[in-house]
């Protein structure tokens, strides 16, 4: 079953032509996210029904390579290409302005993550997801023993900038967050859970090492960073961490998700939810940009 | 006012079917967002520059940042733009 990655609608009947005659209506009426959609991953000049539905067969088409490497391609595409993603550059050599910025939007983006991975977890049978979950969890949010999670790492990175840990948690989300979280609410708790699986964890792509050697341009910082004392010790500790686990953790996923998708026949709701779910990201990685712009005054 | 462009003023894209008047012309916009990022962007350039209307603007780039040059008389400004989501100017910077 074909379905729209903007809106996540399941086209009728099934099939890129009902796709594209429904990409095609919705750009008609001027939506600004099906335009986008359009403008970024097929063409900016407005198509014709047949060749719009011959361009998406191809766009959608795995060419007989795994799923995970389509979603990896369709990953670098967006934020890895040259030049990379303005939150990448920025983040190279992040100011304090950036890595604040990185702060306050992304403790929103993890307590979201958190209901994310327990709705595929409440929505799975399968004991390797819900332990895959678990590890996730564990490594994102609760912390094991001795070792703090990511969350409480990225707190820890706020306060070592100057910024209480109060007033991080007191400061709302910026539109492009808030549209975010909803976005990824909606999709853990309504979509197939192979799908929400994919959507949520191939944005752990992006700080994966690997990337490169895959075409991407650039690592997500530059890891010189970890070294020298260009950043504090609490940000090269959070910033060491997401390096270190979202590579395991993003494989891992993506192997999950390759092979439930294919025994339970939704990949091509992965495929929507995947590019549905860049696309939030790509906006909420400005946000954290924004963000970290009122720093600087 | 010219502007570099024969789809939608901002992007070029030929999608979508927004006609809007902007700076005494009615032009072209794929979508509303694209709409409102230009006439943020004109409203910056007039307020940086105290020009009260424009000859001419080309842009350059695309969502992850664009170049701007906006004429009037013998007077050109260069910015370096990005736009929010929400397609408020998050960056504009002469060079």
């Amino acid at each position: 079953m074909t379905k729209c990655p903007v809106c996540l609608r399941e086209s009728e009947p099934s099939g890129f032509a009902s796709l594209a005659k429904h990409l095609e209506a919705q750009a008609d009426g001027s939506d600004s996210d099906h335009v986008r959609w359009l403008n970024q991953n097929v063409s900016r000049t407005k198509l014709g029904a047949p060749e719009l539905t011959e361009r998406l067969e191809r766009f959608f088409d795995l060419k007989g390579a795994p799923l995970s490497e389509w979603i990896k391609r369709r990953f670098i595409a967006r934020f890895y290409a040259e030049p990379a993603h303005p939150f990448v550059r920025a983040l190279q050599h992040p100011s304090r302005a950036t890595l604040l910025g990185y702060v306050v939007e992304h403790q929103h983006f993890l307590r979201q993550w958190v209901r994310s991975c327990a709705y595929i977890m409440a929505r799975t049978d399968r004991p390797d997801v819900v332990l895959y979950e678990l590890d996730n969890l564990n490594t994102e949010y609760g912390g094991t023993g001795a070792t703090p999670a990511h969350y409480e790492l990225l707190l820890r990175m706020g306060e070592s900038l100057g910024v209480s840990r109060e007033e991080i948690l007191a400061t709302a989300p910026l539109p492009a967050t808030r549209a975010g979280i909803d976005g990824w609410n909606r999709i853990a708790s309504t979509e197939p859970w192979p799908a929400a699986l994919g959507a949520m964890h191939c944005l752990e792509l992006i700080a994966h090492r690997d990337l490169v050697r895959e075409g991407a341009s650039s690592h997500y910082f530059d890891p010189g960073i970890l070294q020298g004392t260009e950043i504090s010790d609490a940000a090269k500790a959070f910033l060491r961490e997401g390096y270190e686990a979202d590579m395991g953790h993003a494989g891992q996923a993506l192997a999950l998700v390759e092979r439930y998708a294919a025994e339970l026949g939704v990949v091509p709701d992965v495929q929507a939810a995947v590019l549905r779910s860049i696309d939030l990201f790509d906006d909420y990685l400005i946000a954290r940009l924004e963000r970290g712009a009122t720093f600087e005054r | 006012m010219n502007v570099n462009f024969a789809g939608c003023a901002l992007c070029d894209s030929t999608w979508g079917n927004v006609w809007a008047e902007v700076e005494g012309e009615r032009r072209f916009f794929c979508c509303e967002l694209c709409l409102r990022q230009f006439r943020n962007l004109l409203a910056r350039v007039k307020l940086e520059t105290g020009w009260v209307h424009l000859d001419a603007v080309e842009i350059v780039g695309d969502r992850s940042g664009r170049t701007c040059t906006a004429s009037c008389g013998s007077g050109t400004l260069r910015v370096r733009v990005a736009f929010n989501a929400e397609g408020t100017l998050r960056q504009f910077e002469p060079f």
